[in-house]
This record gives structure tokens, C-alpha cells and sequence, in this order.
């Protein structure tokens, strides 16, 4: 009986160092496998402050925890540039030096570790038995279950999952990317050096070869066996993983040398199976146990969309006239007269950007202003993504003045700038997939305090109350683009056209003054371009000033208050969308008759 | 003060030589697998150990000729991970589409640890001799070394270099160059990108299993020795980066071997592989720090002489 209690403590205790990974792994979708070091880094400072000073158990764990956040941290920083081969190499590097150091300094007692330590004590309670230690461990797991849920199911959690999908559509909504992977990095490995410490105060020891590579790979099986992105499914995995060994024992009736042997390939064949069969783990993201009980319908399937359907219930500001359709010349002068008219919100002046030989901008000067539509024409190839790129910060020009409201754009980051009222949308549409509609737009609400870790634990009513709003506000602009319906469908269930809708429903929910759209309506069904079309004109009849870039000449007519025609990175003409056409010279460029 | 003489600087750099040789064909083997098919393939080392573990079985189990059952241990080491490619690798990422990387990792490393306790369980958990042909030391400008190690270095250096000319010079090297740079693209104009997977996982684990079989003639075998010739080969790889000649990735070997090898000099050898994998993480710090927007910024504000 003790036995299986002993393998309570360790699924308690294992289910709490892996959760820790899970946060970093499923939720912000960063692949570490150091977080055994940084458990390491727990056990080994609890171990030798209580051992060689006789600190307190729960000192020398805070200190732990202290020193693997700002170990953590720093191997964060790096971290943000690079992709996922490079992360786990990064990690394992980290991961190989912390063990080494620890192995190398003789006063952590070398390879034989620190053995035969002094049973914890908890505020006068000796730890001895197994069953002494299932309410520690047990506080323990479910602390760092509540840490993790509090932050993975939160507004941060979204931007996290956002990270996971696409960081640069997460960074060019407003979210600062570096300061969020930092502080999830430093966060998790605080909470895996706590776990850390407890596993080393459970065994008495701390040992190079208790947090060794092997465990590393033990935790993140975890993670990946239980369900990535599903706190309830580590705790699972943990439970099957830990249990492995004596069901084998007792079910197959191994001699133990053996069975060890045994329960390793079982294990990592599991790994090799569940990858091709079940990649999504056992309990899948979004599953709710909680819910199942409580008969709440899980939505985690992905729905096959009708390919015929339309947006119905776009709700109308302005009453649809059917004279925007084909504007006539005059309408066209009209609006171009109302374009000079308008105050200018966004000026570039000599934006220039190379790249090695090929000039991709030069001395760019463009100016959007408040309340009109400006177009950017041209051929493939001539810059106009690069121009949003440029304006956004997603690239730093190498000369030149971008000013927004009269302010300095140049030197800012992408998610400084959309915060300035700035956002764009792109060409590919980079929604972030395994999210639903509605989380989608919800992500790209501005100034959520759920989205700050200080009002996420000390004001959680005013986070609540403001949740409550944001879903509101997300609701009503993906009704605005006729998306209601699809709140709760993930967006990678969504036809081609749907996702354009979504992606402008997010970009509207920024609620930015300045929106750049890249090929808002094209690939998308003619039947939806009408669509398309009604909402930007309601867009910026609503005041805002909007760029689109588009290859439709139609589209460009109908939308244009103003054009720009460039080509190989130059402004070679500006007017209506009339007097561009009617240059035999731009009509060959473009058309290439 | 340091107690460096000339000739140990000698025989430290002559055994670097020697070592790097083994480093450099596993990163050669890595990175040519990385490169081409982008598969994390944590499997690398178990397949490395099965080609020393064929080798042994079938020269003192079933006693065949020596070299015949050391190349036919590489072979058929070289097949199975082949197979791995085709049986496991590539149905699961085509199944997990844009999580393909983490999907092949995952499964990549239950092959391993299965692997590795596989051959536990067949051959025992314990280490176990490798006798090959008569060890001969040999003394060159004060520095020992013995016939293995000149062997084993000119067929690294044979085989490296093999790669790179078949890369460069053949039909197939250039299918696995057109693969390696789009596999999609590479598909339209009739090449057969998931073949060429399977002979690059081929050809990668040939390395392997040659830097094993020296290994193995030098020292011993055990079931956990991939382990770190994996994590080396990971080093050396994207050291040498994975999308360059096989040359560079193998030069790249022999740097990191001489690196470890005159850390010995000013550290406690308990140290000395710890301090390949800071030169790693430093190396990657500053691949992070150039590529950021921060740098970049800097970069410009300098070249324009504010």
C-alpha cells in the first residue's frame, strides 16, 4: 500500500514540474527541454541551503525559485529570434551546462550528488513517510496548477496561444512578443525549480542523475502524452507515465532488471504511436473534464464548413447605393477634391529600404488622410507589402521619416506602433488557427488588464468584468463582418473568404485610426467581394483612414478616394484611378500589353 | 602559471585532430538529414550505437569476417534509419501538417529511448569489448597516437569529402540541393523528394555508423553511448550550419573538438564539455542578437554615420 502511495506523491509531484512546461510548451508553444535543469536548479539550492547552512525547506526553495527566474530569463532573451529547431538545440545547450556546472562544483557533491538529506520540515512537521508527503505534494501540484490556469485560460494565456500561431500577427496586433516569451520563460522555470525542490526534498537527494537528460525527456513525454495546452490532461499524463512502470511489473510479471528495459521501449514506442495517432495527447486542448460533467457540448472538432454560404446578417451604418458601384468620372473628381480636403494622418517623406542590390523603396512620400480610402496599385514585385512592412515597423527603413499624428514612427517596434492606432492586416491573412473566431478577434482588443500578470492575480474581478466586455466588443465586430455565427469555430475550419472577413473583423477590433489592408478582397469568391467592398466604405465612413493594397483594378475604382501607382519600389504616378489607367505608359506596366 | 609545455600543446592538438574527425562526420551525417528534410532526428544516436552493436554480433556472435560484419553493421544500421524516414517520419508530418517539426521530434526521441533499451534488453545493459585488428602506436613529433585513429580519420575525411563532391558534381547531389532548398518546388520538376529523403537518411546514418565503428575499435560499447555523440552532432551541425558543404560542417568539427581539447589546459576536465555547450549558447545569443531588430537598428545608425 505504501508503494502506491509513494507513486501518489510522485505523480502529484512530477504532474507539477511538467505543468510548468506545459504553460511554456502548449500554451506559447516554446519547445524547452532544460526544464528538468531548471528542476534541477530547485532541488540543488533547496538541497544544499537546507543540508550545508540548515535553512529552512521553503528558504532555500524561494531561493531556487529566484535564481532559476533570472537564469531563465536570460536564456529567454535569446530565445526570441530564433525558431524551433534553434530553441531546442538553445535549450539543450542550457540544459547540458547547467548540468555540467552542477556535476563540476565539489561542494554539490559531484556525480554522486547530495544524498541523505534531512527530512523536511514544514513549520515543525517532519515529512517521512510516503504519506506524510501527499498533502505537500498535493498543495503543491494543485498551486501550480491554479498559477498556470490563472494565466494560460486568461486574456495573457490568449496572447500566449497567439504567440504559439503566428508571433508576428500577435506582435503586429499591439502585443509586445519579447516581453511576453521573457516572462513566460522566467515564470515556468521558477515553477519547475519549486517543483524541482520538492522532488529533491521528497527523495532526500539531489542527484545529477535524478534531473538528468533522461528526466528531462520523462517531463516533456508528460506534456505531450497528457495533451499540450490541457492542464487537467498533464496531470494525466503524469499519472500514466509514473504508473507504467508497476502495471508493467505486476501485468506482465517481468523480473524488475527487466522491466525497467521494458517499460523504456513501451514508453517511447507510446511517444513514436501517439504522435501518428493521437498527436493531440490524450485529453486535447479546449477539452474540459469539468465541462463533460457538467454536460457542457466540447467544441474541439474541427466543423467543415458549407462552401456555398454567405454572410447574411452584415449589419448595415450607412444605407447600401447602388451608385458606388460604378463611379463615374465626376464622382471620381469628387472624391479625390474631398482626399485633399481631408487632414493628413500618416506622412512618409524619402522612405527608402534595400535589400543587398534590389532597391525596395526609394524616397518613399505618401500620404494617407482622416476619413478616405487610399490605394496602392502597381505590378508584382513593386514594393506595395513592403510599404506596410515599412509603416508597421515590421522592417526599419534605412532612411527616411514616417510620422503618425506628427509623431516619429521610425525606431519603433511593430507592436509599439499598432498601439499608436496603426495595425494592418496581410496578404496571407494569418489568423491564428487553433483559435476560435471569436478568440481571434478577442486578442486584438487594446489594453486588456487581464493581458498584465499584477492585475491577473490582484484584481481578478476587474479582469472578469473586463473579459466580459472585451467578448462583447470582439462579438460585435465579427457580427459587423457577418461572422457572428462562427464565434466559437476555430479559424482554420474557415473557407478561404471567411477568414478574410475574420481578419478584417480583428483588425477592426483594434479599434486602430489607421488601418492598412493588403489585398482585402482578393482570392476570395466575387460573390463575397461585394461584401468585402460594403464594409471598408463603411469603415471609413465611420472617420477612419484606411490603405489598401489591391491588384483588382475595379476594386480600386470603387473603393479609392486616391491612388498611388508604384513600380520597383518608386511612386511614378498619383490621381484617380481613371487618369492612372488612361496612361498608355502605366496601362503597358501593369498590364504588361 | 600554466604548466603548458610544447608537447602536451601537441598531443592535445593531435588528439583534437583525431576526435574532431569523429565529430565532424556526425555533424556531417546531422546536417545533411536536418538540411534536406528538416526532421529532428533524435533517433540519430541509436541508430549510431545499433551499427557498432550489428558490427560486434556478427564478427564475434555469428563469426563473420571482421571488416565484412563492421560494414555490414553500418549498412544495415544505415537501412534502419532509413526506414525510420519513411515508416514513421514521413506519414507523421504528413498527418500533423504545420506541427510537423515537434510531431518528428517527439516520435524521434521514443525511438530512441525505445532503441536504446531495446538493445539493453538483446545485449545486456553492460559495456563490452570490440576486438578488432592488432592495435599499433605510432609517435610523431612527440605526440602518441595509435592506427585506428589515422584510419578512422582518412575514411571521415573520405567519406566528407565524398559527400561534398556528389553534392556538387552528380545528378543526385543536386536533386537533394534542389530538395533541400524547396522539396515542393523540387516535386514539380520530377524530383522524387520523398526518395531523396530516404537515401539522405541513408547516407546521413552511414556517417553515424562510421564515427561508431571507431569509436567502438578504440574503446568499448555500451548501449548508452549515442547519447552524446547525438548532442555533438547537433553542435557541430548547426555550428557548421546545416545548409552548408559538407566540408565546412566537418572543419566545423574538428574546431569544436581542439575547443574542448585546449579547455583542458586552463579548466578541470569536468569541465571541458561544459564549455563546448557555452560556446553553443553564446554562439546562438549572438545568432539572436544580430538578428534582432535592436541590432539591426544600431547596424544602420552606424553605416549612416549618425
Amino acid at each position: 500500500m505504501t508503494v502506491w502511495i509513494s507513486y501518489l506523491d510522485q505523480i502529484l509531484l512530477y504532474a507539477a514540474l511538467a505543468l510548468s512546461l506545459n504553460l511554456l510548451l502548449g500554451y506559447a508553444g516554446q519547445v524547452s527541454v532544460a526544464h528538468a535543469a531548471f528542476g534541477a536548479i530547485g532541488g540543488y539550492t533547496m538541497a544544499y541551503t537546507t543540508q550545508a547552512h540548515g535553512w529552512n525547506f521553503l528558504l532555500g526553495t524561494a531561493l531556487g525559485m529566484v535564481i532559476a527566474f533570472v537564469i531563465g530569463t536570460i536564456v529567454a532573451l535569446p530565445a526570441l529570434k530564433l525558431t524551433v529547431e534553434y530553441l531546442i538545440l538553445l535549450t539543450l545547450g542550457v540544459s547540458s551546462v547547467i548540468l555540467g556546472l552542477v556535476v563540476a562544483i565539489p561542494s554539490l557533491g559531484g556525480t554522486y550528488g547530495l544524498i541523505n538529506l534531512p527530512a523536511v520540515d514544514l513549520f515543525g512537521w517532519h515529512l517521512r513517510s510516503p504519506t506524510d508527503w501527499l498533502i505537500p505534494s498535493g498543495v503543491a501540484m494543485v498551486l501550480v496548477y491554479a498559477v498556470c490556469h490563472r494565466i494560460g485560460e486568461s486574456p495573457a494565456g490568449r496572447v500566449l496561444k497567439g504567440i504559439r500561431e503566428d508571433p508576428v500577427a500577435t506582435g503586429a496586433l499591439g502585443k509586445n512578443v519579447f516581453a511576453y516569451k521573457v516572462a513566460v520563460f522566467g515564470l515556468t522555470s521558477a515553477l519547475a525549480a519549486f517543483a524541482g525542490a520538492l522532488i529533491a526534498g521528497w527523495l532526500r537527494l539531489a542527484t545529477p542523475g535524478v534531473f538528468g537528460f533522461s528526466f528531462s525527456l520523462t517531463v516533456f513525454a508528460i506534456v505531450i502524452f497528457g495533451g499540450m495546452a490541457n492542464l487537467t490532461g498533464t496531470v494525466v499524463g503524469a499519472a500514466i507515465v509514473v504508473l507504467l512502470e508497476p502495471i508493467l511489473e505486476r501485468v506482465i510479471d517481468l523480473e524488475p532488471a527487466k522491466a525497467g528495459y521494458v517499460e523504456l521501449i513501451v514508453y517511447g514506442l507510446a511517444l513514436a504511436v501517439l504522435m501518428r495517432l493521437r498527436p493531440q495527447g490524450a485529453l486535447p486542448e479546449g477539452f474540459s473534464v469539468w465541462g463533460l460533467l457538467r454536460g457542457r457540448r466540447q467544441s474541439t472538432g474541427r466543423i467543415e464548413m458549407v462552401a456555398d454560404w454567405v454572410p447574411t446578417t452584415v449589419q448595415r451604418v450607412v444605407e447600401h447605393d447602388p451608385a458606388h458601384e460604378e463611379p463615374t468620372l465626376e464622382e471620381e473628381q469628387r472624391r479625390e477634391h474631398a482626399w485633399h480636403d481631408a487632414p493628413v494622418v500618416l506622412q512618409t517623406k524619402g522612405v527608402s529600404k534595400r535589400f543587398g542590390g534590389i532597391i525596395a523603396a526609394d524616397e518613399l512620400d505618401i500620404e494617407l488622410r482622416r476619413g478616405t480610402i487610399t490605394a496602392l496599385v502597381g505590378p508584382n514585385g513593386a514594393g506595395k507589402t513592403t510599404v506596410f512592412n515599412l509603416l508597421t515597423g515590421a522592417v526599419a527603413p534605412d532612411a527616411g521619416s514616417i510620422l503618425l499624428h506628427g509623431e516619429e514612427l521610425v525606431g519603433l517596434q511593430p507592436h509599439q506602433i499598432a498601439r499608436r492606432g496603426m495595425v494592418r492586416s496581410f496578404q496571407d491573412v494569418r489568423l491564428f488557427n487553433r483559435l476560435s473566431c471569436l478568440q481571434n478577434v478577442m486578442l486584438a482588443v487594446q489594453g486588456q488588464p487581464g493581458e498584465h500578470a499584477g492585475k491577473l492575480f490582484l484584481s481578478p474581478r476587474a479582469v472578469d468584468r473586463a473579459e466580459q466586455e472585451t467578448r462583447e466588443r470582439a462579438l460585435a465586430w465579427l457580427r459587423f463582418v457577418g461572422m457572428g455565427e462562427f464565434a466559437a469555430v476555430p479559424a482554420g475550419a474557415l473557407s478561404y473568404g471567411q477568414t478574410k472577413l475574420v481578419s478584417l473583423a480583428r483588425v477592426l477590433a483594434t479599434e486602430a485610426d489607421v488601418l492598412l489592408l493588403d489585398e482585402p478582397a482578393s482570392g476570395i469568391d466575387t460573390k463575397w467581394v461585394d461584401t468585402m467592398l460594403d464594409l471598408i466604405e463603411q469603415v471609413r465612413d465611420q472617420g477612419r483612414t484606411v490603405c489598401v493594397v489591391e491588384h483588382n483594378l475595379h476594386v480600386v475604382g470603387r473603393l479609392a478616394d486616391h491612388t498611388y501607382f508604384m513600380e520597383l519600389g518608386r511612386i511614378t504616378a498619383q490621381g484617380t484611378i481613371a487618369e492612372l489607367t488612361s496612361s498608355p505608359r502605366l496601362a503597358e506596366v501593369y498590364f504588361g500589353t | 602559471m600554466l604548466a603548458l609545455t610544447f608537447e602536451t600543446f601537441r598531443q592535445l592538438t593531435v588528439d583534437g585532430f583525431f576526435r574532431g574527425c569523429s565529430y565532424g562526420l556526425l555533424g556531417v551525417g546531422f546536417a545533411l538529414i536536418l538540411g534536406v528534410t528538416g526532421r529532428f532526428h533524435f533517433a540519430y544516436g541509436f541508430t549510431y550505437t545499433l551499427a557498432s552493436y550489428l558490427g560486434f554480433t556478427f564478427a564475434f556472435r555469428v563469426n563473420w569476417p571482421f571488416w565484412l560484419s563492421a560494414a555490414l553493421g553500418v549498412l544495415l544500421a544505415a537501412v534502419l534509419g532509413a526506414l525510420i524516414e519513411a515508416g514513421v517520419y514521413r506519414p507523421l508530418a504528413r498527418n500533423a501538417g504545420a506541427t510537423a517539426l515537434l510531431a518528428v521530434f517527439v516520435a524521434a526521441l521514443g525511438i530512441g529511448i525505445a532503441g536504446e533499451n531495446l538493445i539493453r534488453l538483446l545485449w545486456g545493459a553492460n559495456t563490452q569489448a570490440f576486438y578488432g585488428p592488432r592495435k599499433v602506436g605510432y609517435e610523431l613529433w612527440d605526440a602518441i597516437f595509435i592506427n585506428f585513429d589515422v584510419w578512422q580519420a582518412a575514411s571521415s575525411i573520405a567519406i566528407a569529402v565524398l559527400l561534398a563532391a556528389m553534392l556538387r558534381y552528380t545528378g543526385l547531389g543536386r536533386q537533394i540541393k534542389a530538395t533541400r532548398i524547396n522539396p515542393d518546388l523540387a516535386r514539380t520538376i520530377g524530383i522524387d523528394a520523398d526518395r531523396i529523403y530516404v537515401i539522405v537518411f541513408f547516407l546521413g546514418t552511414i556517417c553515424a555508423g562510421v564515427a561508431s565503428f571507431w569509436y567502438a575499435l578504440k574503446y568499448t560499447v555500451d548501449p548508452g553511448m549515442g547519447t552524446l555523440p547525438v548532442t555533438y552532432a547537433f553542435v557541430v551541425a548547426f555550428l557548421g550550419g546545416t545548409t552548408s558543404s559538407p566540408i565546412r560542417v566537418f572543419v566545423t568539427g574538428i574546431v569544436v573538438a581542439l575547443i574542448e581539447q585546449y579547455a583542458s589546459i586552463w579548466l578541470s576536465v569536468r569541465y571541458t564539455q561544459t564549455a563546448v555547450f557555452v560556446v553553443l549558447v553564446g554562439y546562438l545569443t549572438y545568432l539572436a542578437i544580430t538578428q534582432s531588430a535592436w541590432y539591426v537598428r544600431v547596424r544602420t545608425r552606424t553605416a549612416a554615420g549618425v
